[in-house]
């Protein structure tokens, strides 16, 4: 594969994206609501381009994840994630982590194309159900994190793609917390692991900074 | 091609990886956005600041302002989400035909804007493997926001082409101006290359250089002001611009003496009847490029001001100096300008004029604009040049224009079917270029401005199973 030479446009272009992977960008700052701004268009832009982007990041793992490599959605042993919706799965169930995915990524994919819940055009207003359904969608993406994490990083690292799923999982982790979305108690399973750092040394960026 | 690096060596097929990278290149590529975004927030946030400390507005007044101004932050958030389609606009008529595709008038169906829609077939780009080469100086391009550049508001793709939607110049192109019109006056020349030389000059500035200005390129608006086209997009695919091309021909001097032999006035009519052609062809010219583009020794943004020199040259003269019957007759000639570059007895112009010529169409280290824009702006051919107010004084020749969406400026083209899946399938079978899509991956790009939109969401590329 070719390198870029240093000087050239593309080398610029490449040492700046780089670059804004790196933990010296402070993403914290681009999360914040901007001052007189609507809270719920704020809010859409981010949970589109969220569920854009981690739908990627499990899209280069998913060949790795089989109904025999994790039979159970699961993160660790001791989260265990069931399904439910309004139409096959009334109950909670429990599936295999590739079928849990799918479901998820189509039931969020139903939401974000509904222009009753995301409007695109200007002036429409947003229903009143909208935070709550944006709760849950977050909700459920951070899960594919989960997972990802604590199952699959072993193949995040060989890819080399660390430094992108973890500059990922630190903005979503930023945006939700600064605007409250997800429940702390959702968040403890990437807690636990992230302390105790993978078997290659490697820890999410969280935990590194304390 | 990617922005990343290589990927290490363990078992995944082909689509595995090809998707890696791909995913890869998105997050870096949107990490990279996201924060020049951030800071192009803060920057209006801060101009708007300014400007009404300026103005010595009244906290109310002011109170005011920002909320308008959120408004239309989170207009554009609204904006970020959609996504225009070809369903959005209604073409109206061809305005142009380049190298990849073509140029067509087209209205947006909800607002009734008009605009230019240039239309880039993708599977003739990637023949030319070059794609790259665009993303990257379109990334940065997109920052570009200057008077004298055509301005950029949306782009999109779909399976086939890539659609940019711009600023739609009813002035038409510098080119059809020159072959509607045997030769300029002087007068009229000093006008075009004193706000070339601006337009220039700004997107050095920003740290381009163009190295393909040429006539093609120097479009002008509804009053006849010059701007530069979008560039940066298929420059340096054109076989013309490459020197693999020539490599197997010797510097020997040219040969085609046929041409050699006319007269100024027949040169000129040759010229007139192939140039069309030329501007369409994937082989393009070489006429306006410098000679050091074409060594392996490098160049810089001087280059541009020899194109300059030959636009002068033809605009004065009626035909550009090097023409020849083949662009590798007139590759001889650029390397060999020292005894090609001739003035025609028959065509007399000023000395001045001759003097800026050769200052421009000259080694670089002897060239003018090499010590700075400033002794290109102080040569006596552009006495009495106004450098401050050019842009908004009247234009050398008024454009008259009856509506938004005349087109009497542009030459009659035949609608084609470029926009028909069908017509241009057969050619190129999807799957030949399907799977490079993730070439064009971020090429979407959306201004803060302008478009109102509706339309559907984004399609998702997660892998079904
Ligand atoms: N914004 C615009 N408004 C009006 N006309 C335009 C605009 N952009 C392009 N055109 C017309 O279309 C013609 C072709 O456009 P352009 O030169 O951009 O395409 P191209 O030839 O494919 O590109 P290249 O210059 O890289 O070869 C121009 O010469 C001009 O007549």
């Amino acid at each position: 594969k070719r390198k870029f030479d240093p000087g050239t446009q593309r080398f610029e272009l490449h040492k700046r994206a780089q670059a804004s992977l790196s933990s010296g960008v402070d993403l914290k700052a681009t999360v914040q609501l901007p001052s007189g701004e609507d809270l719920n268009d704020w809010v859409a832009v981010h949970v589109v381009d969220f569920f854009n982007r981690i739908n990627l990041i499990y899209g280069t793992i998913c060949d790795f994840c089989t109904e025999s490599t994790c039979p159970v959605m699961s993160g660790g042993p001791k989260y265990e994630y069931r399904w439910q919706d309004d139409t096959k799965y009334k109950k909670p169930t429990a599936l295999p982590a590739p079928q849990y995915m799918n479901l998820l990524m189509d039931w969020i994919e139903v939401q974000i194309n509904n222009e009753d819940i995301f409007p695109t055009s200007v002036g429409v207003p947003f229903p009143k159900n909208f935070l709550p359904i944006c709760k849950k969608i977050l909700c459920r993406l951070f899960r594919v994190f989960v997972h990802v994490y604590i199952h699959h990083f072993d193949r995040i690292l060989l890819m080399g793609a660390e430094a992108h799923v973890n500059t990922c999982y630190k903005h979503f982790y930023y945006f939700v917390t600064e605007l409250n979305l997800i429940d702390r108690k959702e968040l403890e399973p990437l807690k636990d692991t992230m302390d105790n750092k993978d078997h290659h040394g490697h820890g999410a960026w969280i935990y590194e900074k304390r | 091609m990617a922005m990343t690096e290589q990927t290490p060596c363990f078992p995944m097929s082909n689509h595995t990886k090809e998707r890696v990278t791909m995913t890869k290149m998105t997050l870096e590529n949107f990490y990279s956005n996201l924060i020049t975004q951030h800071e192009e927030r803060e920057l209006r946030q801060k101009r708007l600041e300014k400007v009404m400390e300026e103005e010595g507005l009244r906290d109310e007044e002011k109170k005011m302002r920002r909320s308008a101004h959120a408004r239309k932050e989170t207009e554009f958030l609204r904006l970020k989400r959609t996504r225009l389609g070809l369903d959005d606009f209604e073409s109206l008529k061809v305005i142009g035909r380049g190298a990849f595709g073509e140029v067509r008038l087209v209205q947006k169906k909800d607002t009734g804007h008009v605009y230019a829609m240039k239309i880039l077939r993708k599977s003739d780009m990637l023949e030319k493997e070059q794609v790259g080469h665009i993303r990257a100086e379109r990334d940065i391009l997109v920052e570009a926001d200057s008077l004298w550049v055509v301005k950029m508001f949306y782009s999109f793709q779909d399976k086939l082409n890539l659609y940019l939607i711009m600023e739609f110049l009813p002035g038409g192109d510098m080119m059809t101006l020159l072959m509607k019109k045997d030769t300029l006056t002087e007068e009229e020349t000093q006008f075009y290359i004193a706000e070339t030389v601006l337009a220039i000059d700004s997107i050095h500035q920003l740290g381009f250089i163009h190295r393909d200005i040429k006539p093609d390129n120097l479009l002008l608006d509804s009053k006849g002001h010059v701007k530069l086209s979008d560039f940066g997009l298929c420059t340096g695919l054109k076989k013309a611009h490459r020197t693999d091309f020539y490599r197997n021909l010797n510097h020997s001097l040219p040969s085609d003496v046929n041409f050699q032999n006319m007269n100024s006035k027949r040169k000129a009519e040759t010229w007139k009847r192939n140039r069309r052609q030329l501007a369409f062809s994937t082989v393009g010219t070489p006429d306006y490029i410098a000679p050091e583009v074409f060594l392996q020794t490098g160049y810089n943004k001087l280059c541009d001001w020899w194109s300059l020199g030959v636009i002068m040259y033809e605009m004065l003269i009626g035909y550009p100096p090097f023409c020849s019957e083949t662009p590798q007759e007139t590759y001889k000639k650029v390397m060999n300008w020292k005894e090609t570059l001739t003035f025609p007895p028959e065509v007399p112009i000023s000395e001045k004029a001759k003097d800026l010529i050769l200052r421009f169409c000259c080694d670089w280290e002897q060239r003018v604009g090499a010590s700075g824009v400033e002794e290109i702006k102080t040569n006596s051919f552009f006495e009495g040049v106004d450098w401050e107010h050019i842009r908004e004084r009247p234009a050398a020749i008024p454009i008259e224009i009856k509506s938004i969406d005349d087109t009497s400026n542009f030459d009659e083209f035949p609608d084609s079917d470029i926009l028909k899946p069908m017509g241009v399938a057969c050619n190129h079978p999807e799957t030949d270029f399907k799977n490079k899509d993730w070439v064009f991956i971020n090429y979407t790009y959306k201004r803060f401005e302008g478009l109102t939109a509706r339309g559907a969401m984004p399609t998702f590329s997660r892998p079904r199973k």
